[in-house]
């Protein structure tokens, strides 16, 4: 059964990772309030199933819809709280000032949802759901836990189908030609800001799907368990599995979860310091993010260079992963050095 | 009407902190051109050798806050020296992603050294004082006083020596001033020492404000500071402490209006819109450039 939870949660935080790797693999947009959609999918999850809080437990709705039918519900607010947050964020900012204004909206809701207790029930969180569906299933505990480890690997691999189309339609090239040369796109008509509020929505969405897979998978949530420290963790494993590519970055997820959990069991964990462990876990991620930028930013699998018009051929030696193929038979306006050198190794 | 004035009172003592922490971090941006997110790090770093050196100095506030100053600019060498200069030529962005990355393993170096539990300093706060129509403690007075002297000190250093002048030229245009015979990786390294330094000071003046701190000090306290930089103007070392001010004082005037809970509520809100309207600081006349980082 620690196996069964073990791979449960990597096959969440993979769909996760397939979201964010839309919007920072694709897109190149360095999101930090992408955690936040999840833990708002998460808790509307919670409020929208178990009912109404008896006191002193406070929080909104209170509803006791069917779980799938919450977490769809769940899944359109986090695009709506996406929708504003992005076209704030992405209008006019990249970059920095893009990571900076996101983490700043997200600690904003952070310090609501902490503070305002009749929200979301402030610190203590929301919680009471557990196997949703249980008898009506007629399985036993452990058995639902492998029915729920069962679909969350269904839908990680939906998800994955649905982003590997993506990741070949003109729609996908067109965002990574947008990342490549955002002037050279929109020189060649691309709406820039549409291309990456469209996949900026997408991630979102997967998160609040995540954030309700989490809520069955813990079935408790509170303001501790969305600090940005959990973000890294997902931003670290696609470093590790190669930015842009979902083969790899579900693989990733899967290295540095079931790695890091298997690897810090087994560190030395002295009784009077009981945050040891954890501690030291997140230095290891501070490391392997940025041993990976240095070294081998492309991550373990590159991301495949594009298929067609003529790039094909070339793809395999060319220094930039998938130089902007909408642009590819064009050169790029000659003043700007192309930032693809700094995706594609020493370029 | 007291309560209103007792508010930006305690604003100016805010700020205060506030312009040390931004001017460095804006000192960082204006010499390596990236946003260093373990800036808060310097300061939880200068909190805690402050804390250690009690061990030695005891009471003496003037020997903690040299302990903190030094602890921070030792922190700017290592981080310049160790990170920022290995990472010269890549994006503004990956150099951000990996000073994250500093960022979590200070603060986690922190707690295995020292605990997750709060630590507190033993110096009291001196007597109320009514300075016009502001409350201040002889600890806020030193603050503001200090703030004051660092500004001034800055503004000598950079208009009025010949390392100012090569701060500027810098920040200006690195290769321009190397080619120049700037000796540009050196000015830089004492640019980082003397951000750390300032940094370090910082996180001092605030752990001791706060009375009580732990390993997340700096890394909450970075948001205020990029929010006082930015509505400066990023980059602009003078602007930073108008910025300061507007940041300071509108978390303490909405937050003795509302609830302390939520005055950061207000400064995050307030870094939205900036990033809205006036990315490039409320003092550039023009809002019309776009920011390309």
């Amino acid at each position: 059964m620690y196996w069964v939870s073990v791979v449960t949660e990597a096959g969440i935080f993979a769909i996760l990772a397939l979201g964010l790797d839309v919007i920072w693999g694709w897109s190149g947009d360095f999101d930090l309030a992408f955690y936040g959609y999840l833990a708002l999918g998460s808790y509307l999850t919670f409020v929208l199933t178990i009912g109404k809080p008896t006191s002193p437990v406070e929080y909104i709705l209170g509803y006791h819809l069917p779980v799938v039918l919450a977490i769809v519900l769940a899944m359109v607010v986090v695009v709506g709280l996406a929708a504003i947050i992005g076209a704030i964020a992405l209008r006019n900012l990249r970059d920095i000032y893009f990571a900076v204004t996101t983490l700043g909206a997200v600690s904003a809701l952070y310090l609501i949802v902490e503070n305002y207790t009749p929200l979301f029930d402030g610190y203590n969180g929301v919680y009471g759901l557990i196997n949703p569906g249980q008898t009506a299933l007629n399985l036993t505990y452990n058995g639902y836990r492998i029915f729920f480890l069962v679909v969350v690997l269904v839908l990680l691999f939906l998800a994955y189908l649905l982003v590997q189309r993506l990741s070949r339609s003109p729609f996908g090239r067109m965002l990574r030609s947008v990342r490549e040369d955002e002037r050279a796109a929109a020189a060649y008509g691309r709406q820039v800001f549409w291309a990456k509020y469209r996949a900026y929505l997408f991630g979102a969405a997967l998160a609040g799907l995540t954030g309700g897979l989490f809520a069955i998978f813990i079935s408790a949530f509170n303001p501790s368990a969305w600090t940005p420290q959990e973000l890294l963790v997902i931003y670290a494993a696609i470093l590790v599995g190669g930015r842009g590519n979902p083969r790899g970055v579900i693989l990733g997820v899967f290295v540095v979860y079931i790695g890091f959990i298997e690897l810090t069991r087994y560190l030395p964990s002295p009784a009077s310091r009981p945050d040891f462990s954890p501690a030291m876990r997140q230095i290891l991620i501070g490391l392997m993010i940025i041993l990976m930028l240095r070294f081998r930013p492309e991550g373990l699998f590159r991301e495949r260079p594009g298929l067609d018009r003529g790039a094909g051929s070339s793809g395999q030696q060319s220094p930039g992963p998938a130089v902007a193929v909408a642009v590819a038979s064009v050169p790029a306006p000659a003043a700007q050095p192309a930032p693809a050198a700094d995706e594609g190794g020493p370029g | 009407m007291t309560t209103f004035l007792v508010s930006i009172g305690i604003g100016l003592s805010t700020a205060a902190i506030l312009s040390l922490s931004a001017v460095a971090f804006t000192l960082e941006y204006a010499v390596s051109r990236i946003a260093n997110f373990a800036h808060g790090e310097f300061l939880t770093i200068g909190a805690y050798a402050a804390y250690s050196g009690q061990a030695v100095f005891h009471q003496n506030v003037a020997a903690a806050a040299v302990i903190a100053a030094a602890a921070g600019a030792a922190a700017g060498l290592v981080l310049n020296f160790g990170l920022i200069e290995q990472f010269r030529g890549r994006t503004a962005i990956t150099v951000f992603i990996a000073t994250l990355g500093v960022a979590i393993i200070v603060e986690n170096v922190l707690d295995i050294m020292y605990g997750a539990a709060n630590v507190t300093y033993g110096f009291g706060q001196g007597k109320l004082h009514h300075v016009g129509p502001f409350l201040w403690t002889t600890s806020d007075i030193e603050v503001i006083i200090s703030a004051l002297a660092v500004a001034g000190l800055i503004y000598l250093l950079l208009q009025h020596t010949r390392f100012g002048k090569a701060v500027r030229a810098i920040s200006q245009d690195r290769a321009l001033a190397q080619v120049s015979g700037i000796p540009a990786r050196r000015i830089i390294m004492q640019t980082w020492a003397l951000a750390g330094a300032i940094a370090g000071f910082a996180g001092f003046v605030l752990a001791d404000t706060i009375g009580t701190f732990g390993p997340t000090l700096g890394f909450s306290f970075l948001l205020l500071t990029i929010t006082a930089t930015v509505a400066g103007g990023i980059g602009r070392p003078y602007a930073t402490f108008g910025g300061a001010l507007i940041v300071g004082l509108v978390i303490q005037i909405a937050g003795t209006y509302t609830s302390s809970a939520y005055e950061l509520v207000f400064a995050f809100l307030l870094l939205v819109l900036l990033m809205l309207f006036r990315p490039n600081g409320v003092f550039v006349r023009s809002s019309a450039v776009s920011v390309r980082a």
